[in-house]
């Protein structure tokens, strides 16, 4: 009696070892990358305080960010400060941020970007080999797009529409990393001279920012609408006109349309409702749509939910967007018809990151198809002389990862034929017509785009946007998607549009003298 | 048998030292070499006065031993020295001289204790002795790290709780044996619930009482969930009534969710578990960096001298005696680990066969109990280091840091010994006459 019991006391020890042994795999092995990867494990400070760590070059081989090593400390240089915030900083005082963080296994050498390599070189207990890292981005694009910020605050995103290679992403004001990223004991006093900047040098308003988006949001309204069968192109709704001077009332709430002039309120479609940024029609085609529905597509485009730079597991986060109110992470249901209303045409709860809406206009010129942003190109050997570029020695390289459907290629069509005419059409010129790339000296290219003139309230001046893509002719092979903000830069049409129109100009030019 | 294993503990020793020193030379023998003599010895001597328990107990404990010893020898540059027996020594040498003093309790126990009846039959004795020493302590006990287990006896100082817990296992084997059918066949009905009767339950509700004392005034958790570990499962092995078990551990935890919201020091720890990285430099330190060390050991370990536990972090203490397995991971790596946690096994299952050899009940439970009481021990600080269960500061049997434990570890053998032995003889007595009825 007793024995048997015993017997199944053994059972039942024998199972709680089990246990036991799948907690140690899992720490030892299963976690063990991420454990490793953690800033305060005294591996990784141990690493990087003394260790050679690999540089960071741009896609034409441009020395970015570099290490050098003297008395048993790594010091790091940046060399770019429109750079900034994508790179991070890797600092024995501060910690690491952006791709030196997300990347810093590989910089330093702690991890193979070949898992079975990772296996070898722990039986063999090699040494950490440091690696440098190629981006997608072209510095001169970056530099030209930072220039265009000029002294304002306020965000570019370029990504290439068909691939999700970013081609520039810079935020201002920016600072220089350099200080902050060589003796720890000497890095406190410039930090704190970043900190006391005005305008919050730190936060990367590309991935970080939160804006309200105005008029672009009626980008993802159509998207919407058209895919849901809500509308056609050709959908009016009879008391526009009359609403555009009298004001249309969703349960109580009254939307005001923007100040049309010189233009004179008529039956709009589609394409004229978006060349003249009508609040009333895009307020009408939300509710058509409904709440669900919108959150649905909302998410679709990657509102609701953080997003992600890179397709491997080393990823930078983009801060959610949001619809309506943050609930939990994710957007809270509408609250009521006139909530629904105002996000219609990107006021009332919307905020977004201007990743996000380099996102949308990346989805429309691709077809529909969302593309996973990347920013790394590839791993290479560590080069001896990261003045003289690059190595020849390609370990890794990242293709672009495969997006997802969002909308229909039809739907896709008809968003970005109405987005030409809002930036070349009779009516659009008025108010995007210096999105056109037409403008900067590139001709016989199509632009599509919209502004976005993000109210505020009464005392402060609005936010001033852009998305677009070009070229954006049928057909038209897209290379560059681009968001732009200008914090407080007044009317998009003044601010935000000249700078998309001139980034993406330059990248076209950029490209027809490299030979494509 | 015993040989082989033993080489490993200088082959250990000399691969630290050359690590550690990175030179070819194999550094000091001594410690190594006399821990193999102790243990050779100690077989001769079992073998020599014709004792003839399980043959399988003492390699496994010399292994697990060994592997302990050589950690330790590693560890002791990074602890330093450390009082005991009156002397500054360092951690290897203490506790090779512990190893002794435990190997001569085992053998002691081993040969010296052919009849039980003084264990059996002064049961209520033991249970006294055991609570006066657990009074003691509370009164008399030195606090060290917010829990207060030790008593000093002038430079010796020691950890009462290791021996109550053989006293606890002394008496819960007497009291098992004698009532065991009763509380088996229980009778009393309480709703759809069973339960035995009223008057056979005190003794255990007593115990439990006394448990959750331990806990509360002690704020010595790990102890209190081994007695009480220990205890379901000497009711269950008694019983083969796993309900019993099952309302004992609902009790716990409600006794655990109870002290959690009365103490702070229980609900910082269960804070610290559910999730320590949330404040990983302060409550969450230990844990956060005993898991690094692990991830660091990867599958085949950073080699032996080559932890960063005890030194990288600059504030972490315990890496000798709580946390060693911690460190046996990061420098032996998941194989390594693996094969500790496979030989506590081992010894966990010959524990077992010498209670389903037993020739009576009372030797049943107690082989039973004492099992399960190193096997426990070994699953609450793994578990605990882990992150699977909260962590309870507990020594890893045979191969922590320090004189307690190991004495009373070895006690446990030696009485494991002793019954194996008896099982033995009485078997072959059985073949020798047969008919005869069985003692």
């Amino acid at each position: 009696m007793i024995a048997t019991n015993v017997r199944r006391l053994s059972f039942y020890l024998l199972l709680a070892f089990a246990i036991v042994s799948g907690g140690l795999s899992w720490w030892q092995v299963i976690d063990a990358p991420s454990l490793d990867a953690r800033q305060d494990n005294p591996e990784v400070i141990a690493a990087r305080r003394s260790m050679p760590r690999g540089s960071i070059f741009d896609a034409n081989g441009r020395l970015l960010a570099s290490s050098r090593v003297s008395d048993g400390l790594s010091r790091r240089t940046y060399e770019d400060q429109a750079f900034t915030h994508l790179i991070g900083y890797s600092s024995l005082r501060f910690g690491t941020s952006g791709l030196e963080r997300a990347w810093d296994d590989i910089l330093t050498g702690r991890t193979d970007p070949n898992p079975l390599n990772d296996v070898v070189n722990d039986i063999l207990d090699r040494k950490p080999t440091p690696r440098d890292l190629t981006l997608t981005l072209d510095a001169r694009l970056q530099d030209f797009a930072a220039a265009q910020l000029g002294g304002d605050a306020g965000a570019v995103v370029a990504l290439d529409p068909r691939t999700g290679a970013i081609l520039a992403i810079t935020s201002t004001p920016t600072f220089d990393a350099t200080p902050i990223s060589g003796d720890p004991n000497e890095a406190g006093e410039p930090m704190e001279r970043i900190q006391d900047q005005p305008g919050n040098p730190l936060v990367d308003r590309t991935r970080q920012g939160h804006y309200t988006p105005g008029s672009i949001m009626k980008v993802l309204t159509a998207a919407a609408a058209l895919d849901s069968g809500a509308i056609t192109p050709r959908t009016t709704f009879r008391e526009q006109p009359r609403q555009e001077t009298e004001g249309f009332v969703v349960e109580g709430f009254r939307v005001r349309e923007h100040d049309l002039s010189p233009v004179t309120p008529a039956l709009w479609p589609l394409s004229e409702a978006l060349q003249v940024s009508s609040n009333i029609f895009f307020a009408h085609v939300g509710l058509e749509v409904g709440a669900d529905t919108y959150l649905e597509y909302a998410r679709r485009f990657g509102f609701c939910a953080p997003l992600e730079i890179g397709q491997t597991s080393r990823v930078l986060s983009v801060a959610a967007s949001f619809v309506t109110a943050e609930q939990d992470g994710d957007c809270a249901p509408f609250s009521d018809r006139a909530e629904l209303a105002q996000a219609s045409f990107g006021q009332g709860r919307v905020a977004v990151t201007p990743m996000q809406m380099a996102l949308l206009a990346a989805t429309i010129a691709n077809d529909g198809v969302r593309p996973v942003p990347y920013a790394v190109r590839d791993v290479r050997d560590h080069a001896a002389r990261p003045g003289s570029g690059p190595s020849e020695r390609v370990i890794e390289t990242y293709s672009p990862a495969g997006g997802t459907r969002v909308v229909s290629s039809q739907v896709a069509g008809q968003v970005r034929s109405a987005m030409v005419d809002a930036v070349q059409g009779q009516l659009g010129r008025l108010y995007a017509g210096a999105g056109a790339v037409a403008n900067y000296g590139i001709s016989g290219v199509m632009t599509a785009g919209k502004t976005g003139t993000a109210e505020l309230g009464p005392n402060t001046p609005p936010h001033s946007w852009f998305i677009g893509f070009a070229p954006a002719q049928p057909n038209g092979n897209p290379a560059i998607a681009i968001a732009v903000i200008v914090e407080s830069g007044g009317s998009g049409s003044g601010r935000a549009a000249p700078i998309g129109g001139a980034v993406m100009a330059e990248w076209l030019r950029l490209q027809s003298a490299a030979g494509n | 048998m015993l040989l082989p294993l033993l080489l490993l503990v200088p082959l250990g020793f000399a691969i630290t030292h050359m690590a550690t020193s990175g030179t070819a030379d194999v550094g000091p023998m001594q410690i190594a070499a006399a821990y193999v003599v102790l243990m050779l010895a100690a077989h001769f001597v079992l073998v020599a006065t014709g004792q003839r328990g399980d043959p399988l107990l003492l390699p496994l404990v010399a292994t697990i031993g060994g592997i302990g010893l050589v950690m330790l020898n590693r560890l002791s540059p990074d602890v330093g020295e450390t009082a005991a027996f009156g002397l500054n020594l360092d951690l290897g040498t203490t506790q090779v001289l512990w190893f002794a003093v435990g190997v001569v309790a085992m053998l002691a126990v081993a040969i010296g204790l052919r009849d039980d009846r003084i264990l059996r039959h002064y049961k209520y004795t033991w249970a006294l002795a055991g609570i006066g020493l657990l009074l003691f302590t509370f009164l008399f006990g030195t606090e060290v790290n917010g829990a207060r287990l030790w008593i000093y006896l002038g430079p010796i100082g020691f950890q009462p709780g290791e021996f109550i817990k053989i006293l606890l296992v002394v008496f819960i084997a007497g009291y098992l044996a004698e009532h065991r059918t009763l509380l088996r066949d229980a009778v009393w009905r309480l709703g759809p619930v069973r339960i035995p009767p009223l008057p056979y339950l005190l003794p255990m509700l007593a115990i439990f009482v006394i448990v959750m004392l331990v806990v509360v005034f002690g704020k010595d958790l790990g102890t209190a969930l081994l007695f009480f570990g220990i205890f379901l499962t000497m009711l269950f092995v008694a019983t083969g009534r796993r309900s019993y078990v099952l309302i004992g551990l609902v009790l716990f935890l409600a006794g655990s969710f109870v002290a959690s919201r009365l103490f702070d020091h229980v609900a910082r720890r269960i804070d610290a578990w559910i999730d320590p990285f949330a404040d990983p430099s302060g409550a969450g330190y230990q844990t956060v960096q005993s898991l690094y060390a692990f991830g660091r050991g990867g599958l085949f370990g950073e080699g032996l001298g080559r932890s960063l536990l005890p030194t990288a972090g600059g504030r972490f203490f315990g890496v000798e005696t709580d946390f060693v397995f911690a460190v046996v991971g990061e420098e032996l790596g998941l194989v390594g680990a693996f094969a500790l946690l496979g030989l506590a096994l081992a010894l966990v299952f010959r524990g077992l066969r010498v209670a389903v050899l037993a020739r009576d009940d009372f030797s049943a439970m107690l082989a039973g109990g004492l099992t399960t009481s190193l096997g426990l021990q070994t699953l609450i600080i793994a578990a605990g280091i882990l992150k699977l269960i909260p962590l309870t500061g507990i020594t890893f049997p045979f191969v922590s840091y320090g004189g307690s434990s190991l004495l009373a570890s070895f006690i446990i053998i030696g009485l494991l010994l002793a019954i194996s032995h008896r099982s033995a003889v009485g078997a072959e007595a059985e073949t020798a006459a047969p008919g005869e009825p069985d003692g």
